[in-house]
């Protein structure tokens, strides 16, 4: 049977991710990274950028007319 | 493009080099105990401790250049800085906790000068050492739960009565009735789908909380992130007592045998660093 305890040496950097970033003791340092950073690392991570940037094409379609509401 | 390679500091600068920039206290962990740092040292060779108000903190010096506020920000979008720091300090946490209980610190926690280290450990002492004797003798285990929808659709589809019945009532009938059968079929899959997950995903939670402590649900990661085909539908992590790990783990496996047949997998990692259960008082936090 496979064991499907994963020691935490083999562990993939997502799990590592998914802790060191937003977990632990959030103190204010003297140097702080925001929230909005952790994301952005997140996005850029992954090939998550690439369907952003095709999103925002999308987006600048003539049907949405000249003035882009913020989202 | 043209541009000239900038030319970039050696990964270990020479001893001169340090004492000439300006450095930051870059803060691990904290323990009651004071520290065994034989092993993590051997990761970060400059590691020491910072000792006040009956807490260790485990440090190191970094170079402003690499982790100062500007410097930082360039970095964390260099994806293979990011890998290396943060895989470093995951080591050195479970290098310390291998000897001791642990509080572990956010990715990038940064003191100008120890003298500020030391005040915010003051300002926390109380909260901190609640929280170590909390912590102590137990292990933070990390349950992830992935479904291959494709795959319980399929089950679903073949092996539930009401929906065979539909099935063959589509084939049996004229296009217009078969379009609106084949809508509410795939509507009764799509009820049946979400039940069925959350069945799994809440009945595991469920089951593995009795065995622990404390546990916590964190948010659902996309597929894009995780890069699995599979959709993960529980994200969780348990504080267990270190006797008890064996039934913890015993049980993932039973609910593994359980719920794979239908199309989900379990990740279950561990022991961690406790980030999951460590927050500190929400007052405190605010108000400092």
């Amino acid at each position: 049977m496979d064991n499907v305890v994963t020691k935490s040496k083999d562990v993939t950097v997502l799990e590592i991710l998914d802790r060191v970033l937003d977990k632990g003791v959030v103190i204010s340092g003297d140097v702080i990274i925001s929230v909005a950073d952790v994301d952005l690392i997140y996005l850029g991570l992954k090939v998550l950028l690439s369907s952003v940037e095709t999103m925002e094409k999308l987006r600048g379609t003539p049907f949405v007319g000249p003035m882009q509401e913020p989202t | 493009m043209n541009f000239k390679d900038t030319q970039r500091l050696p990964a270990k600068q020479s001893l001169k080099m340090q004492s000439a920039e300006k450095q930051l206290i870059y803060l691990y962990c904290v323990t009651a105990a004071s520290p065994t740092l034989k092993e993590a040292v051997k990761l970060a060779s400059d590691l020491y401790f910072v000792y006040s108000v009956d807490l260790y903190a485990i440090v190191s010096k970094v170079a402003e250049s690499e982790f100062g506020e500007e410097s930082l920000k360039a970095n964390m979008a260099d994806l293979e800085w990011v890998k290396t720091k943060i895989s470093l300090h995951e080591k050195v946490i479970e290098a310390v906790m291998t000897n001791t209980c642990v509080i572990p610190f956010k990715f990038a926690t940064l003191f100008s000068t120890e003298e500020s280290l030391k005040a915010m450990l003051t300002k926390y002492a109380e909260e901190f050492k609640a929280i170590l004797e909390k912590l102590k003798n137990k292990e933070e285990w990390g349950v992830k739960i992935y479904c291959d929808t494709g795959r319980l659709r399929q089950s679903l589809a073949n092996n539930n009565p009401e929906l065979l019945e539909i099935g063959n009532k589509i084939g049996s009938s004229s296009v217009g009735t078969a379009y609106f059968l084949k809508k509410k079929k795939d509507e009764l899959i799509k009820d049946m789908l979400n039940n069925k997950i959350s069945e799994c995903g809440q009945e595991s939670f469920e089951l593995l909380k009795e065995l622990s402590v404390e546990a916590c649900l964190n948010k659902l990661l996309p597929k894009e992130v995780t890069e699995r085909e599979e959709d993960m539908v529980l994200n969780s992590a348990f504080l267990v007592n270190k006797l008890e790990v064996d039934d913890f783990i015993n049980m993932v496996d039973n609910l593994r045998m359980n719920c794979e047949g239908q199309g989900f997998s379990f990740d279950c990692t561990g022991p961690w660093p406790p980030y999951n259960f460590c927050r500190l008082p929400k007052e405190k936090t605010q108000s400092g």
